[in-house]
């Protein structure tokens, strides 16, 4: 699921750094080259299996998904009772599910400004040509390849207050803190566990595009006198930009998605604060009322407000895209 | 000829919840020995996931006409298992001699008059304490605490003995309150705990609440109480008792097992005492917690009739004596208790003695059979989020009026469902 989210992301951004607007005006004098199927059955037939599967896996529950959100239905009871918009307007009107959707934000932010300037750094630093530099990319590659499950487990064990390795070595510091029932040092601590999780995946792509990095620029400019610092804000970095972008928008989808699994591990979306517990993301709080509480019409509605969540973002990523982002001559 | 032979066996898959190897190989091994001695019938058990996957397994397995003969609920899901409408009470499947059975857990299982289904793994909270940390503080192990005045006490001692560790800790869960409820006699919820009626609303407005809810203002206060900071993370707090940096400790009995050896492991003598109550309170006893076996609807009459023959060969005398034993469940019978007594099972192991007079001694009422709610689930989620507000200070009061009206929302949006 997560790999074919960020392959595609990386297949719309590659597409888009292969076939730059010039291109297409100069072919649309000439006359179009395409093969042609002599029956216009025969791309439906190859079409056939895809459409298959995507309609009995994508589309179909899709469409069942949106039918839902207007109805309040039990899984367990079977039972449908027609609210029209009901359940929009009671999610986007309740105090709880504003501050679901507030701290989302937060933690989206966080972890993706936070975790791409330091993978960038980190990558930064792997790149330059030390000794033992294959060793420090490994290690900081390899918590990616953890499942958040057992990452998650990890750190609850690490930051248990009584009998966590953290806190024992704090504890003659007299630094000893609750970190998972303290609402700002728990949500702190999510944060930062996926942020930690993250680094391995942002790190190895910065590293590809610091490793493929024209070296004639960066002798001109060397040549020409520029420092380090001006070296790399001033052409590594705009460089950069077509991997930065693609690095924002997975990390965002990974921040709406992918933050589950640690959250429930961690912290069940714990402690409460004011409202709803401090680590309740959008989609902890869905699949909390879809699959624990078996309220699936208002899981289903939330499910269709993070669906035009994402499709805002697809948006920006497009129209952003033509225009902010950098890719070279 | 081969033919016949599969018309003539009755297939009975049975889905459960134990993901352990201890627990479900004891499922197996039992159902294996039936199916020998019944060589029409195939029990299969199958593990299904925690009891909230395989209530919701249950339930859509169902609706495709593909329902399981006999599914493990645990007791939260009674009211849902209920309304969902997918089982039938097994006291109209086959005429059954109840007697035997220790009267709150029956209790718990009748809804209406029907017993819906049949106890199986049942459990009650009790104290757990420390006797080596307990004796350095000056505290006499003999005599743990019963009451939260007489906890709170034992807490100033130990904190005058500057042991490294605190008083006293548990997982925060719903299921205690439930317990503590019932043990002053009081309903958690209208219409006689949602026995008599739909319930429609909490009593935590009610003074046996407040005594809960206060009893962790004054641990809060006393500096007296820990946990892991996460919401109904046993494995945590159990790890902090067992790791000697809580003194006393309050978990189910069907744990008396497992921390005792990991007591043992660690260095230490544990004790187990009754659950402590609010002072000067007559002890009504407990709720039963656990799970219990029922049986699916619309299922042809033979599977329905094996898949309880099977049930009552799995909780019959001999095998809830031997269930007790490996996991410290309660054997839910009477013949079963009386089985250990002339085994001299108590006398080896005093610890769960406490545990079966706290059950024993229960006073029958509606309060004891425990609260029906369809959404208890989340109830419980509303309510362990209140006692961790008091943990962060925040008012008594303003913290059961929160998580009254949670509740409560949480109700009235559960009976919608019935419009």
């Amino acid at each position: 699921m997560l790999a074919t989210k960020r392959g595609a992301y990386l297949n719309s951004s590659s597409t888009n750094t292969i076939k730059p607007r010039k291109i297409k005006n100069k072919r649309s004098g000439a006359p179009e080259e395409r093969a042609t199927f002599k029956s216009p059955i025969v791309p439906w037939l190859l079409l056939f299996p895809t459409l298959l599967i995507l309609t009995a896996f994508i589309y179909y529950p899709a469409i069942k998904t949106l039918l839902l959100s207007i109805y309040q239905a039990n899984l367990i009871l079977n039972t449908q009772r027609f609210v029209g918009i009901g359940n929009f307007t009671d999610l986007l009107s309740s105090p709880a599910y504003q501050q679901v959707a507030l701290q989302t934000l937060v933690f989206t932010v966080l972890t993706v400004g936070i975790g791409l300037l330091l993978s960038l750094s980190l990558a930064y630093l792997a790149s330059r040509p030390i000794r033992g530099a294959q060793y420090y990319r490994l290690l900081l590659i390899f918590p990616y390849a953890l499942s958040p499950a057992i990452a998650g487990t990890l750190w609850l064990f690490l930051f248990n207050p009584d009998i966590g390795l953290v806190n024992r070595f704090l504890e003659p510091l007299h630094l000893a803190r609750r970190w998972l029932d303290d609402p700002f040092l728990a949500f702190g601590l999510v944060t930062v566990a996926a942020i930690w999780k993250g680094l391995g995946y942002n790190v190895v792509f910065y590293l590809a595009a610091l490793q493929n990095m024209p070296t004639d620029v960066l002798e001109a400019a060397e040549i020409d006198g520029a420092n380090a610092s001006q070296r790399f804000w001033r052409i590594i970095f705009p460089l950069l930009t077509p991997m930065t972008f693609f690095l924002v928008f997975t990390n965002i989808i990974s921040a709406l998605f992918d933050s589950f699994a640690l959250t429930d591990i961690l912290t069940r979306g714990g402690p409460a604060y004011h409202n709803a517990g401090i680590t309740t993301f959008l989609i902890y709080q869905l699949y909390e009322d879809g699959f624990i509480n078996f309220k699936i019409g208002t899981a289903a509605s939330q499910a269709a407000l993070m669906l035009l969540l994402v499709a805002g973002i697809t948006i920006l990523q497009f129209s952003l895209g033509e225009r902010k982002v950098h890719y070279g001559s | 000829m081969s033919l016949q032979f599969a018309a003539a066996q009755t297939t009975v898959e049975f889905w459960y919840s134990f993901g352990d190897a201890k627990r479900s190989g004891w499922v197996q091994a039992r159902a294996d020995e039936y199916n020998k001695a019944h060589p029409g019938v195939v029990i299969k058990p199958v593990y299904k996931g925690s009891y909230n996957d395989s209530l919701q397994a249950t339930i859509l397995a169902g609706r495709q006409g593909k329902s399981p003969a006999m599914v493990q609920i645990f007791e939260v899901g009674s009211q849902l298992a209920l309304d969902s409408g997918m089982f039938q009470p097994i006291s109209s499947i086959k005429k059954i001699d109840y007697s035997d059975y220790l009267k709150p857990v029956i209790n718990y299982y009748t809804i209406n008059g029907k017993i819906n289904s049949l106890p199986f793994n049942s459990s009650s909270p009790v104290l757990y304490f420390n006797k080596d940390l307990m004796q350095k503080a000056g505290l006499n192990p003999k005599q743990p605490p019963t009451t939260y005045g007489g906890l709170l006490a034992a807490c100033k001692k130990i904190q005058a003995a500057k042991l490294g560790a605190t008083c006293f800790g548990m997982s925060l869960n719903g299921w205690f309150v439930e317990q503590w409820m019932a043990e002053q006699g009081a309903t958690l919820l209208n219409n006689a705990n949602g026995r008599q009626g739909r319930a429609t609303e909490s009593n935590l407005n009610s003074p046996a609440a407040a005594k809960i809810f206060q009893f962790f203002k004054d641990l809060k206060d006393a500096n007296a109480f820990t946990y892991s900071g996460k919401l109904e993370d046993w494995d945590g707090s159990d790890a902090i008792f067992t790791n000697q940096k809580t003194v006393f400790h309050i978990t189910s009995t069907a744990d008396i097992g497992n921390i005792n050896a990991a007591a043992t492991k660690s260095g230490f003598k544990m004790g187990v005492g009754v659950l402590p109550i609010p002072d000067s309170t007559k002890r009504n006893g407990v709720v039963i917690g656990g799970a219990s076996l029922w049986i699916s609807k619309n299922i042809p009459k033979a599977q329905a009739e094996s898949a309880l023959d099977f049930a009552l060969y799995m909780t019959n005398t001999k095998n809830m004596a031997d269930w007790h034993k490996l996991t410290g469940y309660y054997p839910v019978r009477q013949s079963s208790i009386n089985l250990l007594r002339n085994q001299g099972w108590f006398l080896q192991t005093p610890l769960q003695l406490v545990a079966f007079n706290q059950l024993l001694k229960t006073v029958p009422s509606p309060a004891t059979a425990g609260a029906l709610n369809g959404a208890a689930i989340e109830s419980r989620k509303d309510i362990e989020e209140g006692l961790q507000k008091v943990l962060s200070g925040t008012p008594v009061d303003d913290a059961l009026k929160e998580t009254k009206t949670r509740v409560d929302a949480a109700l009235k949006e559960y009976n919608s469902n019935f419009k």
